[in-house]
């Protein structure tokens, strides 16, 4: 885990947003915290626990991370429970749940409960809370992913253990379903000190755009993602195609996902189709480990679509509105929440309106530099660790003050 | 009159979804009559204090849906030509908004079942209040700690006072007043336009009338 302390976000975020982690932090000195998920490495939520955790150890909030256990069966069943959740129809039989109960409650024979709050994250070790009279703890369900269309058997199912804990965390209001328990909202967050993130030498920029043949001579549109039929990769060719009609542009379309994913590689072969040999679109395939390339690939350039045709919440957006650049946007998912339209982005519903957009802001640079400028400040407001890090503070002082509106501390 | 110090205290909130939603303006409106205070304050007041770096068409969240998701702009102009500092209670105002709504559907009754391009989510929020560190005895103090405090320190002593304390102005204001014995600059305090200006601008507005009555 990183070792990173929270005096070193200072410069980034301002000295009055650390000290009032550290006011805030006072009142809840010693009281101990589990966070509980299913992976230590990959993925959205294990790379914000893996610098959360520290911070808030930083700030003598003892708090300790549990990673379920379980064998290809069990994570067979949560995958499939996942892109149930995502709205995919799945048969549900009993023998499914019964490898997610047996190991779930197989876990929680050896798992330390005695805590002050425990955080479940996403559905894998959701039955946690079957232990909750045992402990003396505030349990809180942490819903990373889109539940607001789910097939209904899954959902009902966990909807049983969910009612269960004391409140759940969602990253979107559209995320969200009705409930018993108190709901909030939880934006996922990035990091501005991460290699997906921090600053970049002009040479190391410079570096890797030589590496992969991107010449300077023309304004560069990129998306970053998967190439994955979700993302719309044929639709970003597409509207490249219609924008360079009128301004001369290069597109770069970068990501990974092919070597693992059978499907991937067939979108990666009908997006090189696609592109018809044009010497102007760059497609990388980049190994998961490419932090570092991607954030050169977004600094460097002019414009960044996120044209999905679904989307979690969709942190990439986040990501290049940080870096100050200008990001045209699909409203699905988790975009909107980012995009407020014409202040930190612009916000589109199809490919004739990306290439729209692609065309307007190459052609007002002053208006697409002011979007990047109230991106930058709305993702320091809203979409930092630093604040992801604050509404966890507020949440456990929620906690100890059920039904109250306003907490006087 | 006594000299009375002015305590800084620091308001952050954490945004409860209510799981309730408006597609159509008939829907919004029949949430309005019954939705908390707490709701009503959140998409007035609160929500866009994490857009203060911009001045945007709206502040209030109603007349940004209105505008963006239904398109119904003279809607939008009368809601977001609301001003806060009308209002010393929840109460009055949510009847205001319902009444704006409800006359312009009298109107216009064809918009009564238009759906929006998105719905608008209900959201309400938990506040935790909480002092700093800073204390002003004068105006000097109070010029040095105003330079450096945080945003939401700001918006809690200037907008959020109103409707807290039920009265026509601000704590800064009530203050400088009732502490200082300035009426002038209360006056001028009371007299900033929040919704031209970002709150980084107001902090400078502020501090040159404070300036300027130091040097007076």
């Amino acid at each position: 885990m990183s070792s990173i302390r929270l005096s070193d976000y200072g410069p980034i975020v301002g000295k009055q947003t650390i000290e009032e982690l550290h006011l805030l932090a006072e009142g809840l000195r010693g009281r101990r915290i589990k966070m509980v998920n299913s992976t230590a490495v990959g993925g959205g939520v294990a790379e914000i626990l893996n610098r959360l955790i520290p911070l808030l150890n930083d700030l003598s909030i003892p708090t300790q991370w549990t990673v379920i256990k379980g064998g290809e069966d069990f994570f067979e069943v949560t995958k499939k429970i996942h892109n149930a959740l995502h709205g995919e129809k799945l048969s549900f039989p009993s023998r499914m749940k019964d490898i997610f109960l047996e190991v779930s409650r197989e876990n929680l024979r050896y798992v330390d409960l005695d805590q002050d709050v425990i955080v479940v994250h996403d559905p894998q070790p959701i039955v946690y809370v079957e232990a909750r009279e045992k402990t003396q703890a505030r349990w809180v369900w942490r819903c990373h992913i889109d539940i607001s269309n789910p097939d209904e058997e899954v959902w009902d199912f966990l909807r049983g253990y969910v009612e269960k804990y004391d409140v759940a965390l969602f990253s979107s209001p559209r995320f969200s379903k009705r409930l018993p328990i108190p709901q909030f909202l939880f934006f996922p967050s990035i990091d501005p000190l991460s290699d997906k993130n921090r600053e970049l030498e002009p040479e190391f920029i410079d570096q890797v755009l030589e590496r992969f043949h991107i010449p300077r001579d023309k304004p560069i549109v990129t998306q970053i993602s998967r190439f994955d039929r979700l993302k719309d990769p044929i639709g970003v060719v597409k509207a490249y195609r219609m924008a360079k009609r009128y301004v001369d542009c290069q597109l770069v379309l970068a990501g990974g996902g092919a070597s693992d994913d059978p499907e991937g590689e067939v979108v990666l072969d009908e997006v090189r189709a696609e592109t018809n040999g044009d010497p102007d679109i760059h497609i990388i395939l980049l190994p998961p480990t490419s932090s570092l390339e991607i954030n050169a690939l977004q600094r460097a350039s002019t414009l960044v679509l996120q044209k999905s045709i679904r989307e979690g919440f969709g942190l990439t957006v986040s990501e290049a509105m940080w870096k100050k650049k200008p990001v045209i946007g699909s409203a699905v998912g988790g975009i909107p929440a980012q995009i407020i339209p014409s202040l930190t982005g612009v916000l589109v519903h199809s490919i004739e309106g990306t290439a729209y957009q692609i065309r307007y802001l190459l052609s007002h640079p002053d208006f697409a530099r002011k979007l990047g400028d109230y991106g930058h400040e709305y993702v320091r407001e809203r979409f930092l660790i630093t604040r992801n890090l604050k509404r966890y503070l507020l949440l456990f002082y929620v906690l100890s003050h059920p039904g109250e509106r306003i907490i006087h501390l | 009159m006594d000299r009375n110090p002015f305590y800084f205290y620091t308001s952050s909130s954490l945004v409860e979804l209510t799981g309730e939603k408006a597609n159509t303006l008939e829907e919004l409106v029949g949430l309005l009559k019954r939705c908390t205070g707490s709701a009503i304050f959140y998409h007035v007041f609160q929500s866009y204090r994490e857009r203060h770096f911009a001045i945007e068409k709206y502040h209030s969240d109603f007349a940004q849906w209105i505008s963006n998701s239904l398109d119904e702009e003279v809607l939008a102009e009368r809601l977001g030509a609301l001003d806060a500092r009308d209002f010393t209670s929840i109460r009055a105002l949510r009847e205001v908004i319902i009444q704006i709504i409800e006359d312009h559907l009298q109107e216009h009754s064809q918009y009564r079942d238009r759906k929006g391009k998105t719905p608008f989510f209900f959201c309400q929020s938990v506040s935790i209040i909480m002092p700093t560190k800073y204390i002003a005895w004068d105006l000097k103090d109070f010029c040095q700690i105003f330079r450096s405090i945080g945003i939401r320190s700001i918006h809690y002593h200037l907008v959020e006072a109103r409707l807290r304390l039920g009265i026509h102005t601000n704590d800064f204001s009530h203050w400088i007043r009732t502490s200082l014995n300035k009426e002038r600059l209360a006056k001028r305090v009371e007299d900033i336009d929040i919704y031209l200006h970002t709150l980084e601008e107001i902090r400078r507005i502020i501090l040159q009338h404070v300036q300027e009555e130091i040097g007076s």
